[in-house]
């Protein structure tokens, strides 16, 4: 458990950026966001707001994956503390 | 619970807490002067330069390089490139990778202690942070002073320069994404879109927190390059190192005296190395990952060296071989390998985009029907036409299609002169008739061929399907 605080953030939110930022790269190079909004039938907005809109659910996706792997990281032996305590 | 578990818990979770919340040394690192201090600042200074000064260039009365998001074209120069044109920045990804590995092998970490946006950026802040709150010693005395109206004052003139140095840097930053000038022109009259002000103070909070707040911390923790570049390093590549043989038994000592007959080595152990060190490290505990080669600890020990009047090069640029005392082979298998794949890439992108087509063409076939009979007996097949005139000019273009011996174009007139705006995308719908005793097979290959007619090396041919009866 030796690690700092700072590094545990930066561990989700910063991977999870990088992906987010490759993903509405790779997304909207196909993907023309007045097509997708035709498509969907939204009031129109301007393509950097897509993009922006874009970006920030690729983020939130990749930061829950991200979230979730340091919570899976946790030791069982550190789990089994948990329910330990609460047994008694 | 009982009380010893409850205990136990409690002081296991306050170990864990403590190691969670252990404070951050703060780092000042000292002011350095020398050869490879001056090449950084070169590299700042270039750097900067052109990050700041490119977007307000001008070419054929737009801007020069813009990566127009809005518009979906990148314009650098005279070229402009299209989503389609993925595939050259796929290539100038790879190349970029390729540089990497070929400058790691050859001299270790020079992208990270001259080039990379978090050295330069920092760089500044730093520079602005000495010019406000004084040099090291001054720094550390104020940090531990109370907080005084001429301690807030220090810091609140720092932060306010830091603030509108990121601000200009994030707006710089969004200036090659939409036009600079009318960015500018909003930005005065602030009247700037959602989007734009939010893409600018988030750049702008980014530079502000990286350079000003997390400094070394980016590289320790969140660069991934730090932590694979032992992979690209051999005996052979140039790193900065501290010769342990001739430094140590370090010790200080008083100067002109022998300090061989005391048992000590050339290293006075002043720790200036450390104190100019960005990253806080000790480079005379050997290679470490947080070191971003930035070669101020050499700069500064050269100084040592020289008031001490030893030879300069006890921390210096070498490779494990030399100071193993083994031959030293900078041109190696592996850098030529890296060298030769470098020009390959580079010169297919170059040669590639020289011969790069303006036009594209894609074709959607009509998914409604397969086929259809027409009141003459001719089976018909529907398409829509994707055509793009990728060029900075107008042109007028002629359509034909091949591939089976009837096949014709039912809207003739229309196909023969489409005219296409620059920069601007046409659809056009396509309805292509064949007589049925040619068609032997369900499934049939067609070509699709637009030609500019002002430009016959203005052509893209395409091939779709075209479907019929089972004979």
């Amino acid at each position: 458990m030796a690690i700092p605080k700072i590094q545990r953030v930066i561990s989700i939110f910063w991977p999870s950026f990088l992906t987010a930022s490759a993903a509405t790269i790779v997304f909207f190079t196909v993907f023309d966001p007045h097509d997708l909004m035709a498509l969907l039938d939204v009031p129109p907005i301007s393509r950097l707001g897509v993009y922006t809109i874009g970006f920030f659910c690729f983020w939130a996706l990749t930061a829950i994956s991200c979230i979730m792997t340091c919570y899976f990281q946790r030791p069982c032996s550190e789990v089994n503390t948990t329910c330990h305590d609460y047994q008694i | 619970m009982t009380t010893k578990s409850k205990q136990s818990h409690q002081t296991h979770s306050q170990d864990i807490q403590d190691v969670l919340y252990a404070k951050r040394e703060k780092i000042y690192p000292r002011e350095v002067h020398g050869v490879f201090a001056n090449l950084r600042v070169l590299g700042v200074i270039t750097l900067l330069g052109l990050y700041y000064i490119v977007p307000w260039l001008t070419w054929d009365g737009r801007q020069a390089v813009l990566f127009d998001l809005p518009e979906r074209k990148f314009y650098i120069l005279n070229l402009v490139f299209w989503p389609q044109d993925f595939f050259y920045l796929a290539l100038l990804l790879v190349i970029a990778a390729l540089s990497l590995f070929f400058f790691t092998a050859l001299a270790g970490r020079l992208w990270c202690g001259y080039a990379c946006p978090q050295t330069v950026w920092t760089e500044v802040f730093l520079w602005i942070e000495r010019k406000v709150e004084g040099d090291r010693p001054k720094q550390m005395k104020l940090d531990k002073a109370p907080w005084r109206w001429h301690k807030f004052r220090i810091k609140a003139t720092k932060h306010a320069i830091w603030i509108v140095f990121s601000v200009y840097t994030g707006f710089t930053f969004v200036g090659f994404f939409t036009p600079i000038r009318e960015l500018a022109m909003q930005f005065y009259t602030w009247e700037l879109s959602p989007w734009e002000s939010f893409w600018i103070f988030f750049y702008g909070f980014a530079t502000y927190g990286n350079a000003g707040w997390m400094r070394e911390q980016v590289c320790i923790y969140m660069c991934p390059y730090a932590r694979f570049q032992s992979a690209m390093f051999d005996n052979n590549t140039l790193i900065i190192s501290y010769d342990e043989k001739r430094g140590d038994p370090k010790g200080s000592r008083k100067k002109n005296t022998d300090h061989r007959a005391q048992g000590l080595g050339d290293c006075i152990d002043c720790t200036m190395c450390v104190q100019v060190c960005p990253t806080g490290i000790d480079i005379r505990e050997g290679l470490q990952y947080q070191c971003i080669g930035c070669a101020a600890c050499i700069d500064v020990c050269d100084d040592v060296m020289d008031k001490m009047n030893y030879p300069k090069g006890l921390i210096r640029y070498t490779t494990q071989n030399a100071l193993m005392g083994q031959a030293v082979r900078v041109i190696r298998p592996r850098v030529i390998l890296y060298a030769i794949l470098l020009c390959g890439l580079f010169a297919s992108l170059v040669y590639s985009i020289s011969q790069r087509i303006p036009l594209e063409l894609d074709i959607i076939r009509d998914r409604r029907a397969l086929y259809q009979e027409n009141d003459q007996g001719l089976i018909e097949n529907v398409y829509t036409l994707k055509i793009i005139n990728m060029d900075q000019q107008d042109h007028n273009y002629q359509l034909s299609v091949s591939g089976l011996p009837s096949l014709s174009i039912v809207n003739q007139a229309q196909s023969q002169n489409i005219h296409i705006k620059a920069g601007s995308v046409l659809s056009l719908p396509l309805r292509l008739s064949v007589d049925p005793i040619d068609i032997k097979k369900p499934s049939n290959t067609i070509y699709f061929k637009v030609m500019a007619k002002d430009n016959p090396a203005l052509v893209q041919q395409e091939d779709n399907r075209f479907l019929g009866p089972r004979n």
